[in-house]
């Protein structure tokens, strides 16, 4: 497999000098280290993204694209030049195709209110995958409701992947639109998403990925995964809370109406008619996430920097390393074996709930996540309420994880 | 530390032995707690006579605090009036929030889920059964 070959020719990330660029990772929790195994849920960030929100602020604080004076243009610069970041980052052809958002819910969102709902009608269909995180199921479940189209559930097996073939038996000729998530958050598999989207495409189905645990983990090329939506938020890849895009091929978001309404949006306002400003500021009603947005401008750089290949072979490393571990230990079941997968591992553990391991580990310093994981009909499929996940990103190491492992059979001696 | 206190003995041997784990099929009150976000499910079931509770059952998935909480309530339910549920669940509460707040002398070993009040995140699991035990008794049912 490609990675592989990536393994062979990627230089090894200096670990320590990466960590140093992370300020949090020097605090301690309950008087021990933080050990951060919760990147999937939120991933830390580096110095150089806190720095580039906070020098907007202190230093070209302004409006953008209001006004002539300095500060403005400075701000305007700064946040055109994150669309272009974001753009290259996922190799769009065109910054008109970047749309920025609140996150991937929003970015989902807006592909429901603006590209299905004025479209469907009753009895149409939309396919997503079991194993979607909520926001790419409930703003489907809304469209449904509004247009009487249906929703269906492609199935997945038994270690969590996806079921080609009956997601392909699943399409008809009603089918319009796949949402898809390209590594889950729940169960870590990566999704064959070029061959979902040229299985649509032949019929002209529009695909929706969500694309927000992959960025900091793979390589993502719009083009080549042949998708007409991709949606992700900035927090995942080290950026900010509350910033993120829509990419949307241009002829789809050309022909969509905006979704909000407001400023920034028009071009021309008056009570007979208003005209809607061009792609992709038509879809950004109000005054934007500024900072948020150059923050995840930086987070990009971060990422270019650092080298994907390089992340991806450490993570891959850790997964397997704590992957051996933990299957060797009695009683634990991991969720979620796929043979392609992102640094996320679900698990559950016989006699202890995930809520108590959660509680007893973080004691030890260790921050690992617990519950349904927004996606609770992957729960439903494997039987259970709840798992304890555990999420690498970068800066995680196998001391970490052996952290961590003392710290789990502590917990199970506890609730022995 | 806080840690020892939360799994303490007591809360434990309720988790490994929960007391009045079982279906009652003559049940008058029934009621099931649901907490998504923990994966806790529980159903609690009462047999209640003229304003007293006869017996209290329950069962269901939870976690450690949930189940010794379920557990240490059906115990102590039995004989209890329905009437004064909800003053005892608000006492019970306010022994969970603050971790000053002296024993309440007639709780018993209930006292010691007290030591949540240092776990703000699972407070919530030890008030899951008596949340469900007074929806289970509420007149709009
Ligand atoms: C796979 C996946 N999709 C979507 C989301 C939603 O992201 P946000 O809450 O930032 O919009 C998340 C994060 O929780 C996620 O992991």
């Amino acid at each position: 497999m490609a990675r592989a070959e990536h393994d062979m020719t990627t230089p090894p990330l200096d670990i320590d000098a990466l960590r140093a660029e992370f300020p949090v990772l020097a605090r301690t929790v309950h008087d021990k280290p933080l050990v951060y195994l919760d990147s999937a849920a939120t991933a830390q960030r580096p110095q150089c993204v806190i720095d580039a929100t906070t020098r907007f602020y202190s230093e070209y604080n302004a409006n953008v694209h209001r006004g002539v004076h300095q500060l403005s243009v400075e701000a305007s610069e700064a946040f055109e030049a994150a669309r272009e970041k974001v753009r290259a980052g996922l190799n769009a052809k065109s910054e008109r195709e970047i749309v920025f958002t609140r996150g991937a819910t929003e970015a989902i969102n807006l592909v429901a209110q603006a590209w299905a709902r004025p479209r469907l009608e009753p009895g149409d269909e939309i396919i997503v995958s079991t194993m979607e995180h909520h926001s790419n199921i409930v703003p489907w479940q809304l469209v449904c409701e509004q247009t009487g189209a249906v929703l269906k559930p492609a199935p997945i097996n038994e270690r969590g992947e996806l079921l080609l073939d009956e997601l392909e038996a699943l399409i008809t000729e009603r089918t319009r639109l796949i949402g898809l998530v390209h590594v889950s958050n729940a169960l870590g598999t990566i999704n064959p998403v070029e061959r979902v989207c040229a299985m649509a495409r032949e019929r002209g189905i529009v695909t929706v990925i969500d694309g927000c645990q992959a960025l900091p983990h793979v390589h993502v090329d719009v083009q080549t995964l042949g998708c007409d939506f991709y949606a992700f938020s900035a927090h995942k890849m080290y950026g900010p809370t509350g910033i993120g895009a829509l990419y949307g091929r241009e002829p789809l978001l050309e022909a969509m109406p905006p979704w909000q309404g407001g400023g920034e949006m028009i071009l021309r306002v008056s009570f007979e008619e208003t005209t809607y400003n061009e792609l992709p500021h038509k879809f950004e009603a109000g005054t934007p996430n500024i900072a948020g947005a150059i923050g995840m401008g930086a987070a990009f750089d971060f990422l270019d920097r650092i080298g994907i290949d390089p992340i991806a072979a450490h993570e891959q490393d850790l997964l397997t390393y704590a992957t051996d571990r933990m299957q060797a230990i009695d009683g634990l079941r991991i969720l979620g074996t796929a043979a392609n997968k992102g640094p996320v591992i679900s698990f559950i553990v016989d006699g202890a709930h995930a809520n108590d391991i959660g509680t007893i580990v973080d004691h030890f310093g260790v921050a690992l996540r617990t519950g349904h994981h927004c996606a609770m009909p992957v729960m439903q499929f494997f039987g259970v309420p709840a798992t304890a996940r555990v999420s690498f990103g970068c800066y995680t190491t196998r001391g970490e994880i052996d952290t961590f492992l003392d710290a789990l059979e502590r917990a199970r001696t506890m609730l022995a | 530390m806080a840690l020892v206190e939360l799994y303490q003995q007591v809360i434990l041997d309720h988790n490994r032995t929960p007391r009045n784990r079982r279906e009652l099929p003559a049940a008058t009150h029934r009621a099931r707690g649901l907490d998504a976000l923990c994966g806790d499910d529980l159903i609690v079931e009462l047999t209640v006579e003229d304003g007293r509770i006869e017996d209290a059952g329950w069962h269901g998935e939870a976690c450690a605090v949930t189940t010794a909480s379920a557990s240490m309530l059906t115990e102590w339910l039995r004989g209890r009036s329905v009437d004064g549920l909800a003053n005892d669940a608000a006492r019970f509460r306010a022994l969970l929030e603050d971790p000053e707040h002296p024993d309440d002398g007639e709780f018993n070993e209930i006292n010691c889920l007290r030591a949540v009040s240092k776990f703000p995140s699972r407070v919530r699991n030890a008030l899951l059964p008596w949340e469900t035990a007074l929806d289970a008794v509420s007149p709009r049912r």
